[in-house]
């Protein structure tokens, strides 16, 4: 049994995806593009929200949903055409929902400002529209609506036990439209159902059949009037019309109870069908129609070349639906993240257990390990699936972020004075919950860079020949095994020229430096950089491309930027689907292991004695394909003593620098790459510079993921002093520090 | 009089909270069978297997919605005769004169007390006891 307290909890849930639901529809009001669906399922958004809000008390959140709930209301049933302007007011809505609902969610009290000029732009817009009609503020919920005729219908009334008794005489006037055929609906199959319910006495009105040539076999032509004397109850009587109320014109009226056997109850009794000539059935049906309308009993109540045959009584159209609508798309269920995350734990144990056992069945002599080779596949095989089944649990569409931007671009916009609009492409990409998570930050900061700096005001933009609103596009995709983020403006692009000469006043780059387009612009990563003359406070102080790219290098992954002046400019992220597993390169220093990642090589290599030269000042320079690249010893960066590796088999891994150089780091050996799964060690050592976490081998022992951007950082770049000093901090070896 | 631990009530409604304190509130009055479905193909399917006594439902629900819902149980066979009592909200008047037409018993104003629940269920259903 749920508490209050997780009721709450499971409505605010509920509020998040209403939210959601919004967002997703109201643009498309706005292009014109909303279906029925989206404007309904907007409407039930906000009505739900409304809802549960006056069940848990939240009433200021319920004045501003009927509100809103109000406006969409009227659009939705036409009353209202939803224009730009409208729906921009409904976006502010949104956002000002959300403000109360996140309020009402922490324990905020709510202050009173806060939605009265939204809520007085959406009462504007109902009193413009239909004179006057203001929204309703009931203070509570009635118990029943006044003045409304009705009468709650007893259970026992249903069954035809409780009638009157004795007879009544109802006129029944029956004309289906042609909704009611359209519907799968069958005249006959009603009046037969009618006539169950006693005495019928039905006359065809044929005056609307056209000659049989003209016939649509789709449309009505026939229509009923006559009597029914019953001794069921008017409820029974409207039920075999259920179905069709909306969809024919019905009169069913109570005439003056009918004495038996009364001169009204002779004509059109069961008898009377033999005394009906064939003919007035055939006749309907081939075009000769008498003047006068024929009588029929409905038992021969002829239905005119109608829909098709539905099988049984008018009682079982409705149950095919139910019964036979699939369920269109995946069915889903909650589960508490702390659940999926255990199971995911286990997963990253049993992969390691699996390697152990990997590397001992392969240490045993071929007699004995041989069949246990096959098992092992097998073992192999199967963790393998199990481990790519519950990644993709944790796997969450990127939209889980990018669903805060367009609120984003609204208000920054708002607060600039500059107009755009945010595109985003690929929000249904999936990626892992730890890289969502961080992804967050980095996205704001450069779609506030955009606004701010990127996307000129709506006057610069149209003597540029620009349409004054700027368009961002976010988009993401896979490739690659990577996922690949882009955002994209349609602005001024990188002021090259301001940015070199911030550069050099800031001696980050020397003032005869000859820097390629390129490389100006990847300026604005390095750290303190920002061209603003003032610090708007939206970009922040001091927050600037450096801290987004280090946000993007701790999560393994990469950022680039393409600006083309006067036309906008391009920042791409290309980051890894997980943080949790990762491809590694396992390298030999000496008597340790340790892990590379893969997205840190570029390629390895191993260069004969010759390509290295020993110039002054370096640790060694190595010639490859017509350039010199500085080498670091990794034995040196970790103090590590090297075994006597000659020159010649010593490794070469190449790397790129932050900042798109190119180094290699020298180990003794390489011994395989594969996947492992990371650990973190930041709870028992908290952040090591240089180490990025930590995983077991398939020996049992563990190795330390290296950083290796953060080590070529440490030691300053490697083509610079000679005999770099070893920096205090630096990680020592696994086996030194664990022990 | 029937007695409110025998009936079994199915609540229909898209949000899982309005669900859950549906079943607190009918729990409260000493319900103890209670079936829950999230639209109203789920609610179809248990009201044409499950013999119920009554049917509580939303109407704003996508797919079915609570109207339709009544239409189809008042067409199949098995669950025509059940009792159905729409949930509305405060703006819903016209809503509750169409559900009257097409055969619904009783209309429940959201958000609705203990008291006014029971009233409401033991004006279809008699005393409960």
């Amino acid at each position: 049994m749920a508490s209050l307290d997780q009721l709450k909890q499971t409505f605010f849930e509920e509020c998040s995806e209403a939210l959601q639901q919004i967002e997703i529809g109201l643009p498309d009001l706005r292009d014109g593009t909303a279906s029925d669906d989206t404007i309904n399922a907007v409407f039930r958004s906000v009505h739900s929200v409304k809802g549960g809000a006056g069940i848990f008390g939240f009433e200021d959140l319920v004045k501003f949903a009927h509100v809103f709930e109000t406006v969409l209301d009227a659009i939705r049933s036409g009353r209202l055409a939803a224009t730009q302007e409208i729906v921009d007011t409904l976006l502010q809505a949104t956002d000002v929902l959300s403000d109360l609902i996140g309020m009402s969610r922490s324990g905020q009290a709510i202050p009173p400002d806060h939605d009265r000029e939204c809520r007085a732009a959406l009462e504007r817009i109902l009193h413009d529209n239909s004179g006057g009609e203001g929204s309703e503020h009931e203070p509570a919920a009635p118990a029943d609506f006044e003045d409304l005729d009705f009468t709650p219908v007893r259970a026992d009334q249903l069954d035809s036990g409780e009638s009157d008794g004795g007879e009544r005489e109802y006129q029944i006037v029956f004309r289906p439209k042609a909704e009611l055929l359209r519907k799968a609906n069958e005249p006959l199959y009603i009046l037969r159902e009618l006539g169950k319910l006693g005495t019928l006495d039905l006359h065809v009105e044929v005056d609307r059949l056209p000659p049989l040539a003209d016939l649509e076999a789709d449309r009505p032509y026939l229509s009923w009037t006559g009597t029914l004397r019953t001794v069921v109850t008017r409820q029974q009587i409207d039920e075999v019309f259920e179905f069709v109320r909306d969809d024919c014109e019905l009169e069913i009226t109570a005439a003056v109870a009918a004495a038996d056997g009364g001169p009204e109850s002779s004509a059109g009794g069961p008898q009377a069908e033999t005394a009906v000539p064939p003919s007035a059935e055939i006749l309907p049906s081939v075009g000769f129609v008498p003047a006068a309308a024929a009588t029929t009993s409905v038992e021969s109540a002829v239905p005119v070349a109608t829909s098709p045959v539905v099988n049984g009584p008018a009682a079982s159209p409705p149950r095919a639906p139910s019964a036979k609508i699939a369920s269109a798309g995946a069915t889903t269920t909650r589960i508490e993240l702390e659940k999926i995350d255990r199971v995911v734990n286990m997963v990253g144990e049993l992969v390691i257990a699996q390697a152990m056992l990997g590397q001992v069945v392969h240490n045993l002599p071929d007699d004995v390990g041989g069949q246990l080779v096959q098992v092992l596949d097998a073992v192999v095989h199967h963790t393998r699936e199990l481990k790519d089944s519950v990644m993709s649990m944790r796997a969450q569409q990127v939209n889980a972020v990018f669903q805060r931007m367009p609120r984003l671009v609204r208000e920054l916009a708002a607060k600039t004075g500059k107009k755009a609009h945010l595109e985003m492409i690929g929000e249904n990409t999936e990626v892992d919950r730890s890289i969502i998570e961080r992804l967050g930050d980095p996205l704001t900061h450069i779609i506030r860079n955009s606004i701010d700096h990127g996307i000129e005001s709506p006057e610069v933009r149209a003597v540029a020949g620009k349409p004054e609103e700027g368009t961002i596009r976010l988009s993401a995709e896979h490739r690659g095994g990577r996922i690949v983020i882009e955002i994209s403006d349609d602005g001024a692009g990188v002021n090259s020229e301001r940015v070199l000469k911030k550069a050099r006043e800031r001696g980050l780059v020397s003032p005869d430096a000859a820097l390629s387009e390129d490389e100006i612009n990847n300026l604005i990563f390095l750290p303190g950089f920002s061209t603003a003359e003032t610090v708007s406070d939206i970009s922040g102080r001091g927050v600037g491309m450096d801290v987004v790219r280090r946000n993007i290098q701790d999560l393994g992954g990469r950022i680039s930027l393409k600006s083309e002046r006067g036309r906008g400019m391009t920042i791409q992220l290309a980051l890894p689907l997980t943080l949790a597993v990762m491809d590694g390169m396992v390298v030999r220093v000496g008597q340790e292991t340790y892990v590379v990642p893969m997205s840190a090589i570029v390629e390895c290599l191993r260069p004969p004695a010759s390509d290295v030269h020993n110039l002054l000042g370096t640790r060694g320079m190595l010639r490859l394909r017509g350039n010199l690249l500085p080498l670091a010893h990794l034995c040196e960066l970790l103090d590590i003593r090297s075994t006597g590796t000659t020159a010649d088999e010593r490794v070469v891994i190449i790397t790129d620098t932050g900042d798109g150089a190119r180094f290699g780091i020298v180990v003794d050996e390489l011994c395989g790459h594969r996947q492992v799964v990371v650990k973190s060690i930041e709870e028992s050592y908290g952040a090591v510079p240089g180490i990025a976490g930590a995983t077991i081998l398939g020996d049992g022992r563990v190795a330390f993921i290296l950083d290796i951007e953060k080590l070529s950082e440490l030691t300053a770049a490697p083509s610079a002093v000679a005999g770099a000093a070893r920096p205090a901090g630096l990680a020592r070896t696994a086996s030194e520090t664990l022990n | 009089m029937p007695a409110a631990a025998t009936l079994k009530v199915l609540v229909v409604d898209d949000q899982n909270s309005v669900r859950q304190m549906t079943r607190m509130t009918l729990e409260q009055i000493g319900v103890r069978h209670i079936h829950e479905a999230e639209n109203g193909r789920q609610a179809m399917e248990t009201a044409s297997l499950q013999p119920l006594d009554l049917i509580i439902s939303d109407f704003y629900m996508p797919e079915m919605d609570g109207l339709a819902l009544l239409r189809a149980v008042r067409g199949h066979p098995a669950a025509r005769r059940v009792p159905f009592i729409l949930l509305t909200g405060r703006g819903d008047r016209e809503l509750v004169v169409k559900a009257a037409q097409a055969g619904v018993n009783n209309y429940l104003i959201k958000p609705f007390t203990t008291d006014i629940l029971r009233q409401k269920i033991e004006q279809v259903m008699g005393k409960l006891s």
